[in-house]
This record gives C-alpha cells, sequence and structure tokens, in this order.
C-alpha cells in the first residue's frame, strides 16, 4: 500500500483531536503545551523514514521499522533499539531526554501522531482505574460531576500538570479499587508481616515486643482513615455478593422413609436360607436392599391420590432452559440477535 | 380435599416448597400417557364405546398422544431405533427427539425388551439428572415411539475423545456429581441400571449430564432370584460379574460409575480389553488378584480360578498380582487429586461389599473439598452435538458404536437367563 492514504488519515486523526477536544478550555490547552506543536508537519514526514539515533535511512533499509517506547515516546528504528538496550535498561540516547527505557516497553506506535499515541495511551490506563456506571451512582448528576473529574485527571496527565500527585491519587484509587474486589487479598498482604516479626523474634524478644504493639495500631489506623485518592459525591457502596452456599453433592434432594421405620434385619423364616447364603453375599446383593424395598412398596401407596393426578393430567410439563429451541440454539452456539448491523 | 406435604416413598426434590400435587401429577401424567400407548389395541378394555368408526378406546387415547407431537428431520438410524428430531404440536419450541423403535422380526408377538425396560423405568423415574421420557405412542404398523427429551451436545465419552477441548478437575467433579447423583436416585427407586458408560450419558442444552438408555436397566432382585452376568459393556464390568455371579446389587453400577470418572480424568477408556478373560486380567493388573483374604468367599463364584490353580504357572507358586501402589494412582489422576482419587478407588474396590454405594459416595468429601464443581453453565459443551446424541440413542442397551477400539466389545444378550 502506497503511504499516501496512510498519512492523510494520520493528519485527519490529528485535527480531530485537536477540533473535537473535551472543552474550549482543554482545547487551548492542548494548543499551548505540547511540545512538538510547532513542528511542520512536512519535515517530520521527510525525516520520518530517518531514524534519529543512527541516521540510516529507508533507502538503504526498506525493512527498517520505528519503535517508540510510551515512557518517553521518542521514535528509533528496531536495529537501534536492539543495540541499546539489549543488554537491560539503558537511558534514551535522543539528546536532552535521558530517561531510562527497557527493551520490553518498546512497541510499534499505531497512531501518525505521537501526540495521538500518548494521549490514548493515558486515556486508556485512566479508563481502566476510573471504571464507574452510571449505575454507581446515586443519581445522574453524581454521574456527571464524576465524570468530569476523571476528565480532569486525564487532562492533567496528558499536559503534564501535577503529574505527581495525580498519579499517586490514581494508584491509592486503584489500590483501593482491588482491596473493595478482592478482600482476601488484602488479607493474605497483611499476614504477610508475620515473617519479618519473626525474625526479629529470632534476634531478641525484647526486640519484638516493643515493635509488634507499635505496628499494629498504626495499621489499624491507618486503615480507618486511609486516603484513597479520590473521593466521589454520591457514589454508591459496592455490595459483596452473598457468598456461594456450600455444594450439596445431592442436589437438593432426599429420600427418607415417613411412613415405617427401617430395621438392619427381620427374622422371617422363608428368607433365612438367603441370608446366610455365601452365593448373595458374594457377589454384593444385600439383603437390607430388599427389606427396604418391601417396605416401602407396602406404603408406597400412601399420600397419592388419583383425583389430583386425573385433573393435572394433560398439561405437558417442560423446562424452559433444557427442552426449547431457544436452549438449544444457545447451546450449539448460533446467534439469535444480529449485533453487527448497527442500524 | 386434604393435601399431603411430603409422601413418604417419593423424593423431594429441591426447594420443598414445590407444590407436591403438580410434582406427583407430572410423574403420573407421563404414566398414563405410557399406559394408553403401551396397550395394544387388541386388548381394549370391553366397556369402551366406539365413537368414531371403528376405532376403540385405546386407539383413540393412543392417537391422541400421537398428536401432540409433530415429528421433524431424521437424526439417526439404527439397526434397532430411528431417531428424529420433533416437537411438541402446541408448541414448536418446546423441542423432544422422538425414538422409533423398529419392527423387530425377534419379536414378533411382542414389543422388544430392551423398549419394556426402557418405558418401565423411565417412566417411574423422574429426576433432572435422568433422561425424561415425555410420553409413549405407536403408530399404525405397530412401531412403538417414545417420545424423550431433547439433548442437543453429545455425550460425555465425546467430551474427553474432542482433543479440541480441555477441561479441569472442577469440571470433571460437576460431571461426575450429575453421574453419581443419577445413580443414587436409580438405587434410591431400587433401579439397577447394569449400562453405564460415557456413551449413556448424554449432555442436556444447559450442560445438565443425563443418563439414557435404561435398556439393560431392571429393578433389584428378590432373594433368591438370579439375574444375568452377561450385562454391562465389557470396558465397564465390575469383576463379579466376570466371575459369573447372579446374586448382585448396586455395586455393579458403582464400578461402572468409578470407570467413567476415571475416564474423564485420563481422557481415555480406563480398563479396556479384548476379551471377558483378558479384561479380568486388566483389572486384576491394577487391582491385584481377588483372593480368599481380600474378597471372602470369591472361590464360590462361577468363574473364579484361584492363582494357584491357573494354567501356565509353576505348581506351588502363588501368582497373585499385588495392583498398582497409591503413588501410581496419584501419578495418573492428578485431574482429581487426592480425594477424587480415593473415591474412584472406593468405587473400584474388587470386593462388592467394601466398595461404596451411591449414598456413601455422594457423601464423599471429595465434592465439598476444593476445587468447589463448575457451574452448569460454565462447564465446557462441545461433545459431538445433536447426531452424537441420536447415535446413542438409537442403539441398544449393550451395543456400541460401531467404528474405533470398542468393536468387538459388542455383546449378545441372553434374555432367556435374564431374571
Amino acid at each position: 500500500m502506497s503511504k499516501q492514504p496512510t498519512r492523510a488519515n494520520g493528519a485527519s486523526t490529528k485535527r480531530l483531536a485537536e477540533d473535537g477536544g473535551a472543552s474550549p478550555l482543554s482545547k487551548s490547552l492542548h494548543g499551548l503545551s505540547l511540545q512538538h506543536a510547532s513542528r511542520p508537519p512536512a519535515v517530520a514526514d521527510s525525516s520520518s523514514d530517518i531514524c534519529p539515533v543512527c541516521k540510516s535511512s529507508r533507502y538503504l533499509n526498506p525493512n527498517m521499522q520505528f519503535k517508540v517506547n510510551p515512557e518517553c515516546y521518542h521514535k528509533m528504528c528496531e536495529s537501534c533499539v536492539d543495540r541499546i538496550f539489549s543488554h537491560g535498561p539503558a537511558p534514551c540516547p535522543i539528546a536532552g531526554c535521558a530517561r531510562t527505557l527497557r527493551k520490553a516497553k518498546f512497541r510499534r506506535q499505531t497512531f501518525e501522531d505521537l501526540k495521538v499515541e500518548r494521549e490514548v495511551d493515558i486515556r486508556r490506563r485512566v479508563a481502566g482505574a476510573m471504571n464507574k456506571k452510571e449505575e454507581d451512582f446515586e443519581t445522574l448528576m453524581d454521574y456527571n460531576d464524576y465524570l468530569e473529574q476523571v476528565e480532569e485527571i486525564t487532562w492533567n496527565l496528558i499536559l503534564k500538570v501535577d503529574v505527581e500527585a495525580t498519579e499517586g491519587r490514581l494508584r491509592r484509587w486503584e489500590d483501593h479499587q482491588k482491596a473493595e474486589l478482592n478482600p482476601n487479598a488484602r488479607r493474605r498482604e497483611f499476614d504477610s508481616s508475620v515473617p519479618t516479626d519473626h525474625v526479629v523474634l529470632k534476634k531478641g524478644a525484647t526486640q519484638r515486643k516493643t515493635a509488634a504493639p507499635a505496628s499494629t495500631p498504626q495499621t489499624i489506623a491507618n486503615e480507618m482513615n486511609e486516603d484513597i485518592g479520590f473521593k466521589f459525591h454520591g457514589l454508591k457502596k459496592r455490595v459483596a455478593p452473598p457468598p456461594e452456599a456450600p455444594f450439596d453433592p445431592f442436589g437438593g434432594w432426599s429420600i427418607a422413609p415417613q411412613y415405617y421405620v427401617l430395621q438392619d434385619d427381620y427374622e422371617v423364616d422363608w428368607l433365612t436360607n438367603q441370608k446366610n447364603d455365601v452365593k448373595h453375599s458374594v457377589g454384593g446383593y444385600d439383603m437390607r436392599d430388599f427389606y427396604n424395598r418391601s417396605l416401602r412398596e407396602a406404603f408406597g401407596g400412601f399420600g397419592v391420590f388419583i383425583e389430583d393426578e386425573i385433573n393435572a393430567r394433560g398439561t405437558p410439563s417442560l423446562d424452559p432452559h433444557v427442552g426449547t429451541k431457544q436452549a438449544a440454539s444457545v447451546a450449539v452456539g448460533a446467534r439469535d440477535v444480529n449485533m453487527d448491523d448497527v442500524f | 380435599m386434604a393435601s399431603p406435604v411430603v409422601l413418604s416413598p417419593r423424593p423431594n426434590p429441591p426447594g420443598a416448597k414445590v407444590d407436591p400435587v403438580a410434582a406427583r401429577s407430572k410423574a403420573l401424567a407421563i404414566l398414563a400417557s405410557s399406559n394408553k400407548a403401551t396397550r395394544s389395541p387388541a386388548v381394549a378394555p370391553a366397556a369402551s364405546t366406539p365413537k368414531d368408526g371403528d376405532l376403540d378406546l385405546a386407539e383413540q387415547m393412543n392417537d391422541d398422544v400421537r398428536r401432540q407431537f409433530v415429528s421433524g428431520k431424521r437424526l439417526g438410524e439404527g439397526t434397532y431405533a430411528i431417531v428424529y428430531a420433533g416437537h411438541y404440536r402446541h408448541n414448536p419450541d418446546a423441542l423432544v427427539a422422538i425414538k422409533k423403535i423398529k419392527f423387530n422380526a425377534e419379536f414378533k408377538d411382542g414389543i422388544a425388551m430392551d423398549a419394556i425396560r426402557e418405558i418401565k423405568f423411565l417412566s417411574e423415574l423422574t429426576h433432572p439428572n435422568i433422561i425424561k421420557l415425555h410420553a409413549v405412542f405407536s403408530t399404525k404398523d405397530q412401531n412403538l415411539s417414545l417420545v424423550l427429551e431433547h439433548l442437543p451436545l453429545g455425550d460425555l465419552e465425546g467430551l474427553w475423545k474432542n482433543r479440541k477441548l480441555t477441561y479441569s478437575g472442577a469440571d470433571i467433579k460437576a460431571w461426575a456429581n450429575m453421574l453419581c447423583q443419577a445413580i443414587w436416585f436409580c438405587h434410591e427407586n431400587y433401579v439397577l441400571h447394569r449400562d453405564i458408560k460415557g456413551n449413556n450419558l448424554l449432555i442436556a442444552a444447559d450442560g445438565t449430564v443425563k443418563l439414557a438408555d435404561f435398556g439393560l436397566a431392571r429393578s433389584f432382585a428378590d432373594p433368591g432370584r438370579p439375574m444375568t452376568s452377561n450385562v454391562i459393556t465389557r470396558f465397564y464390568r465390575p469383576p463379579e460379574l466376570l466371575y459369573g455371579c447372579y446374586h448382585y446389587g448396586g455395586a455393579v453400577d458403582m464400578w461402572s460409575v468409578g470407570c467413567v470418572i476415571a475416564e474423564l480424568a485420563i481422557r481415555n477408556f480406563f480398563l479396556a480389553s479384548e476379551t471377558d478373560i483378558g479384561q479380568l486380567a486388566t483389572i486384576c493388573d491394577h487391582f491385584g488378584t481377588p483372593t480368599e483374604e481380600n474378597w471372602p468367599s470369591v472361590s464360590t463364584l462361577r468363574y473364579y480360578v484361584a492363582p494357584s490353580q491357573q494354567p501356565g504357572i509353576q505348581k506351588g507358586s502363588t501368582a497373585a498380582k499385588m495392583g498398582k501402589p497409591a503413588s501410581w494412582w496419584r501419578g495418573t489422576f492428578p485431574l482429581l487429586g487426592e480425594d477424587g482419587v480415593d473415591l474412584i478407588r472406593g468405587m473400584l474396590a474388587m470386593d462388592p461389599k467394601k466398595r461404596l454405594t451411591a449414598k456413601q459416595a455422594l457423601e464423599h468429601r471429595y465434592w465439598t473439598a476444593l476445587p468447589r464443581p463448575t457451574k452448569k453453565e460454565k462447564l465446557p459443551k462441545d461433545a459431538g452435538g445433536e447426531a452424537k446424541a441420536a447415535e446413542d440413542l438409537k442403539r441398544k442397551g449393550g451395543e456400541t458404536p460401531a467404528n474405533g477400539r470398542a468393536d468387538k466389545v459388542a455383546r449378545k444378550l441372553d434374555f432367556a437367563s435374564m431374571g
């Protein structure tokens, strides 16, 4: 494919990002702060085929591929990445950057414009942490406030305003969310402090005595008024799903005699032969099965009323989840709703 | 009239609040319809008043049942039966499978034994893990049709044979539990299934395992009445039947259940052999030779030969095999875990008196230990589909599919000796 259409696409994406920003304020901020905004696109196009690090060009090496690291979004060719970062983390070779980069983080860029690339990455990260839905809030107003706050965080990160503080808050929020979803993981973490105490104990009991009471109230206090990064008005408290009932191997069924009591043995003349017959016992034939069955058959008619049954006759019963066409089609994997059709 | 809350002999289905009247009448409605159908026109009651034309009451009732169903495309045909897809006439979404039993030259004067057994026991047993018999009717050419539950997802054997499918220990536990529940319910109602194998465990649309093919089933025998020992497909046949035992109980089914669970865990046939003698040898390889010490009075069984008397063994040497060590069991069934191995070893005890009963098996700690059995809706499902289920339904009890390893396992049924 020729390069022309991709370039056109990239240009349009950029324009969209610039024009379609969230608010007039953010739009102006966006224009102000982006560092490479002044660079004319024509220059970027011609230089895009020359690696800024080793200066080799696509003309000499048609297989050349560029990669970026989301740490600083500086572009370099694949062979440079291999050369510089194969032996572990190293500083970025672009002059004036000097951030420590790792080879594993390098990837091919998705968007022509690296600003867009960066913004998309940031938005993805924020959206991952801030994943509340409208149902999670008391009112629509609260939800909208929340959305605005999320947008503010996103723009802070994009425009590099208060990055440290925002990142810290975001991380605390993420931890809090994780802890809420999985309380057991939290508890495990708490327990992990025990072995370290144990090591101290080996050194001397006195040391541990002083250490232990000091640490426990502190952690409790921490949990009490812990800073969770953000506070949203009207956010409903997450209700943990009720714990599952223990598994019942019998599936809820029970069979117990009600009208008779079964004895272990019955003294009947005509059964003594079989009772003492080895041929019966060796194959696992159990006389108790016979006793139980005889009794059940004898009392089986109790509580059965023919009248009821005649009334209920002729209404075929069917479990809607099993024997129906819908269940079958779901099971076989047929799609009954065409999700592709937007209109 | 006063309605009884709980009926003594009947099981209490899950959720005791279920209207007992409705549940009861459901079972009876099936019974009634099957009674109508099995009654042949020749034995119509004398009191019947012919209403239209020559049709007597029995024929009318049969027609009423038949008209409830619409039979659709043919899913499969065997020597014994043809299976059609079908649905209720009043509701085309209510699917059923119609198993039409072919007119059999061997049974000129009546209905084939398998069909009788199947109708008799399926109409008595109503449990979520046992295939449901909706109705029975006959057609003009005296063919008998069984309207069975629609189970579109194949069978348990298809599951482990499908190499594209992966499943975990929790999935095995869920399937095994459904199987054990079905067997427990049969035994609580004094029905011996006598043909449990992966092929006869069909899977419903929602993933439930359902025990099917009651063609060899019978109720527990009275004391002194012999039963045939020539039942259960060979791979799943317990040692007492191989030794020709006439009096046995639910333990024979439990052996088969153990085999099926082991099969699921190793994704292969567990105890497979070409001949009955070979089957015994395979069993002894795994569990050790039965002797008077570990199975009291085993020598009274018809075909038992003590190790010292076996041909080809030097006089005086005892050829008793030791069986596999515990480490072998743990190593072979990693998917089952310690508890699972303990359970199947309990089900696969040589001495039927020491074997776990269905109830004991369900009380085993394996079910409540971690991992918890997978929920039905999350079970992997791809076991061959509708065609495979039809393949299973059209078979006669004891037959195996005619391709693959189990070809020669098919066994002749000896109805004369059946009690």
